[in-house]
């Protein structure tokens, strides 16, 4: 090509831009690997590394070995395996329910079996469970769980369980099954972990389940102690006492229920070593600071570690008053409803062990159910297990505290508590002669609570599954300290008893119901002695009952603890008593129907007396429409009830417009939700037989009467309830208003069920308190000596594994208040759908 | 065909089946691999790298769809789509884990392919 200048000229720019091209071009390749570095390099590590909140994706979702692997695992078919550490072969039915059945022929196989089973269907939930227990949450979810593990490692669950085990002896049966329990639930881990099938919340949260010891186990007992009756009630008595003045706290808040209520056991009494009970008097103000500030923490923990008043029931009928002859037991314990449940339903049959019932995974044994000879079931006692201590320091002696005159150094226990996503936390637990040490804002205080005194609780369980008379149900009980509760009994012979068994702890002055000083003086000394703890057997009235009631008469000799928020208010023991004291005879059926009984016994009391302040009040038509309505009322909290909308809400109005006042004009600084209960107490009795009472006529309210506190309540009610749901009264239903959820153990929400509007409240024997309600019966048990007849149901399944179908079976059963048959082994090996496991050694 | 578009496909096939029998043994990055290899082979990065996430997408789709058809996987996408927050949509975990083999497939031809580019970009002096 000839080039001529002019072209050369012309073409310089093409030149130029085919040069630059080039130049671009070369280093397109190289811009080219540097982005699919990075690109490949971002995904790789979200896929193999924890991102935030996110897993590390690649493991989490691996369609085979990942979370995926759920549906795997939901599938339970026939199968026969070897299991480590068995000595005898073992069989496992799995009804089409998922009640497990398991076999044995010798004692320790059967544990193995047990901790096997467990395992398979719930090691996430065990694993939760000791991780509460030992302080160890933070390790798997961060942060968020620094103050419940801080908070476990100073209350001392794991040393308690360290010590329990190390008090076993190596001959001791209940030393035997935890370790044979142990190697059950390790033989499941380590085959779950070669077929992939944990939990895909392992996977999920991306780290593997240690191995189980029976240390572990112990510290799950522990965790249910806790739950029950590890309390904070003194601290909130100090801040009443405070605030309101120590005539009021004391007028309001009494050591004997001020209603009628109904104990089990009537006495006579006897009293061997009676402590003395120290008169009311003022709480100081750094007495009340320390106790707030501790107050303050506690609140804050997640709910379930502090006891807030319990709520289960048990009765039993005897013979004489069967109509089948034979005595009859009922049993309902009431815990926070979980998915999964914290039960797991299954029959144990070895040479030595026939139990069948509900057990909590994580220990070998069945804890409420029945053998062969026995049935029993058990509730809260809620006596006081929890005191707190203030030690007595000064600047001369750092590092000491004051007791029996001595200065003596705290003990030490140093724990390095890991958070996953974070740097590992040091804690230093201090150990006076009480207990933990809890807070040192303020004055420093530390807690004794009874269960923090190594027990052998197990040994009890596992006696009591194998007892055949109250005889030898009675003195395996002996032996149990905590939590404290009551045992309700009903043998194939017809005999029936109650006994609320545990450490019933005594100081050797003071006021045990506050903060003590911790100078020695007011120690605990001991414990009721066994004897003389509320206790009764084939009574003449043949029936039998609790309901976290106070037990006993106002003239038993022990202090057992406060009316206020140790013991229930009694409405539901009051209505149980009422249901069983009618004359005639009781069958299993209506033993069913007064479980899922919805009769508030206060709304009984105070319906008709509020009623009675409106009759001659002039009504608009929508409080006339309401008060017809309460007119024609039963009671009974149904859903479709629209008055028992009216009352539910009334209640809260009413204790609202009597203490609020008091509230405001004295500064409480603890909720009136965290003393309703006790308020209700007061409440209904001024109502009731004390109108004129200076609490309705508060400072800056005027003189006024209950008559007046029920009108404006009822009034102010239903305009506000217009305004809430609506003019059309007929559209209040309760179901609208009152709604249950059970909660996912994990806190996941979308695995929740629920909410569903439900029936019950607070006060009936179907318990439903709460809004929306996370509490009530979970498990309830019919048996029927006469006809030799076992039924029981419970809401959740077997399963934690939510793509499972025995996540949610027993819900709707449940719900409907109907039971199913607890079938033997061999009913069960007929039975249509079963599936068989052989485990072979 | 020409035996250079049969190697191609014959190629292609291994390719396909190592991921998924990788995936299928619990090798989660089998994807990211063979797409790696894919990318480096494959001169025509074009078709390298939608390959390779064609692959990745098979990889992690085959054995969700045995597990499916064996177990069922309805109520484990609920309940993970639950776990992660998207309570009733199924389709969210699955589209992920979908999507995830899908870029672990893709990223590996991708850089695979990039890295062939330098490569071949520094052997022609350009």
């Amino acid at each position: 090509m000839f080039v001529t200048a002019e072209t050369a000229v012309a073409e310089r720019p093409a030149v130029q831009v085919a040069s630059a091209s080039r130049r671009r071009g070369s280093r397109l390749p190289s811009l080219n690997l540097l982005a699919a570095t990075l690109v490949s390099a971002a995904v790789l590590y979200a896929a193999l590394f924890p991102v935030g909140p996110l897993p590390a994706l690649g493991p989490a979702f691996n369609p085979i070995t990942g979370a995926w692997t759920m549906a795997a695992d939901a599938q339970v078919t026939d199968r026969t395996f070897r299991l480590a550490g068995l000595q005898q072969p073992v069989k496992v039915l799995l009804e089409q329910d998922g009640t497990a059945h398991l076999t044995a022929q010798t004692d320790h196989d059967l544990f193995l079996a047990t901790g096997y089973v467990h395992a398979k269907f719930r090691l996430f939930q065990m694993d939760l469970m000791r991780r509460q227990g030992e302080g160890r949450l933070s390790q798997i979810v961060g942060k968020a769980a620094l103050d419940s593990d801080r908070f476990e490692l100073q209350l001392g669950l794991l040393r308690t369980a360290e010590a329990e085990w190390n008090a076993l002896a190596a001959d001791d049966e209940a030393h035997a099954a935890l370790l044979a329990y142990a190697q059950g639930v390790n033989d499941r881990i380590a085959e779950a972990e070669s077929m992939h099938q944990l939990d895909a919340m392992f996977t999920l949260l991306g780290y593997q389940p240690r191995p189980w010891s029976p240390i572990d186990s112990l510290v799950v007992k522990g965790d249910m102690t806790q739950t029950l009756n590890f309390t904070d009630t003194p601290l909130v008595m100090a801040l009443l006492n405070k605030s309101l003045g120590a005539d009021l706290a004391s007028e309001w808040f009494p050591i004997l229920p001020p209603n009628a209520q109904s104990p089990y056991d009537l006495g006579p009494y006897s009293n061997r070593s009676l402590a003395p009970i120290e008169a009311p008097g003022l709480v100081s103000d750094a007495e009340a600071a320390s106790a707030n500030a501790l107050l303050d923490r506690l609140e804050a923990l997640p709910p379930g570690l502090i006891a807030k008043g319990g709520a289960s029931n048990n009765w039993a009928v005897g013979g004489a008053k069967s109509s089948s002859g034979g005595a009859l037991l009922a049993g309902d314990p009431h815990l926070h409803l979980t998915l999964p449940a914290i039960w797991f339903q299954l029959t144990m049959d070895s040479p030595r062990y026939h139990a069948a019932g509900v057990s909590i995974p994580g220990t070998p044994v069945v804890l409420i159910g029945h053998n062969e000879h026995i049935a029993w079931s058990l509730t809260d006692a809620q006596n006081q297990q929890t005191f707190f201590y203030q030690e007595h320091e000064d600047s001369t002696h750092s590092g000491q505290y004051l007791w029996n005159g001595t200065w003596r150094r705290y003990q030490t226990v140093n724990y390095d508590v890991p958070v996953a996503g974070g740097p590992t936390q040091h804690l230093a637990v201090k150990l006076s002669v009480h207990g933990p040490v809890i807070s040192e804002r303020g004055q420093t205080t530390s807690v004794w609570w009874a269960g923090n005194v190594p027990s052998q609780d197990l040994r009890v369980l596992l006696d009591i599954d194998r007892s055949r008379s109250w005889q030898e149900f009675r003195d395996a009980l002996r032996g149990w300290y905590s939590p404290t509760h009551n045992f309700v009994y009903a043998d194939e012979r017809g005999n029936i008893g109650l006994i609320s068994a545990g450490y019933y702890p005594q100081v050797a002055k003071g006021r045990p119901w506050l903060p003590m000083p911790g100078t020695g003086e007011y120690d605990i000394i001991g414990t009721i002695p066994f004897d003389d703890i509320p206790q009764a057997y084939n009574p003449p009235a043949n029936v039998i009952w609790s309901a976290n009631q106070r037990q006993v008469t106002k003239d038993y000799p022990y202090y057992i603890g406060t009316a206020s928020n140790f013991f229930n208010p009694g409405y539901r023991a009051n209505e149980i008593h009422r249901v069983l004291s009618q004359p005639g005879k009781l069958s299993a059926s209506d033993m069913q129907a007064l479980q899922t009984d919805t009769r508030d016994y206060l709304a009984s009391e105070i319906v008709p007396v509020l009623l009675k302040s409106l009759s001659s009040e002039h009504l608009n038509a929508t409080e006339a429409s309401a008060v017809a309505l309460l007119n024609d009322w039963d009671f009974r909290m149904e859903t479709g009830s629209v008055a028992a909308s009216v009352w539910w809400y009334f209640w809260g109005w009413y204790l609202t417009e009597t203490f609020n006042p008091w509230w405001k004009s004295r500064a409480v600084k603890v909720g009136m939700g965290e003393v309703w209960d006790a308020l209700g107490q007061d409440l209904e009795m001024w109502t009731l037989a004390d109108p004129n009472n200076r609490a309705f006529s508060a400072p800056g309210i005027g003189s006024r009467t209950a008559g007046d506190a029920l009108r404006k309540s009822f009034r102010q009610l239903i305009a506000d309830l217009v305004k809430m749901l609506g003019p059309n009264l007929r559209s209040w239903t309760y179901g609208r208003v009152h709604k249950r959820t059970l909660e996912n153990l994990a806190d996941v929400a979308g695995l929740n069920y629920g909410p569903r509007a439900d029936r019950g409240d607070a006060n009936t024997p179907l318990a439903a308190g709460g809004y929306p309600s996370t509490e009530g019966p979970s498990w309830r048990m019919v048996v029927d000596w006469g006809s030799h007849t076992f039924q029981s149901i419970y809401p959740g399944g077997q399963s934690e594994n939510p793509a499972s179908g025995w996540y949610t079976n027993h819900v709707d059963t449940w719900w409907a208040g109907r039971l199913n048959p607890m079938l033997s082994a061999d009913q069960a090996s007929t039975a249509a759908g079963v599936r068989a496991w052989s485990m072979r050694p | 065909m020409e035996h250079a578009t049969v190697r191609l496909y014959l190629f292609l096939l291994v390719a396909g089946i190592v991921a998924i029998a990788g995936v299928l043994v619990g090798l989660w990055w089998a994807p990211f691999v063979v797409g790696l290899a894919l990318g480096i082979v494959v001169r025509r990065g074009r078709i390298g790298v939608p390959i390779g996430a064609a692959i990745g997408l098979l990889a992690w789709l085959a054995p969700l769809a045995i597990a499916h058809e064996s177990h069922g996987l309805g109520l484990t996408a609920t309940s993970l789509a639950a776990i992660m927050g998207f309570d009733h949509q199924p389709a969210v975990p699955l589209a992920l884990t979908l999507l995830l083999g899908t870029l672990l497939g893709v990223t590996g031809a991708w850089l695979g392919a990039s890295s062939r580019g330098v490569v071949t970009s520094v052997r022609s002096g350009t």
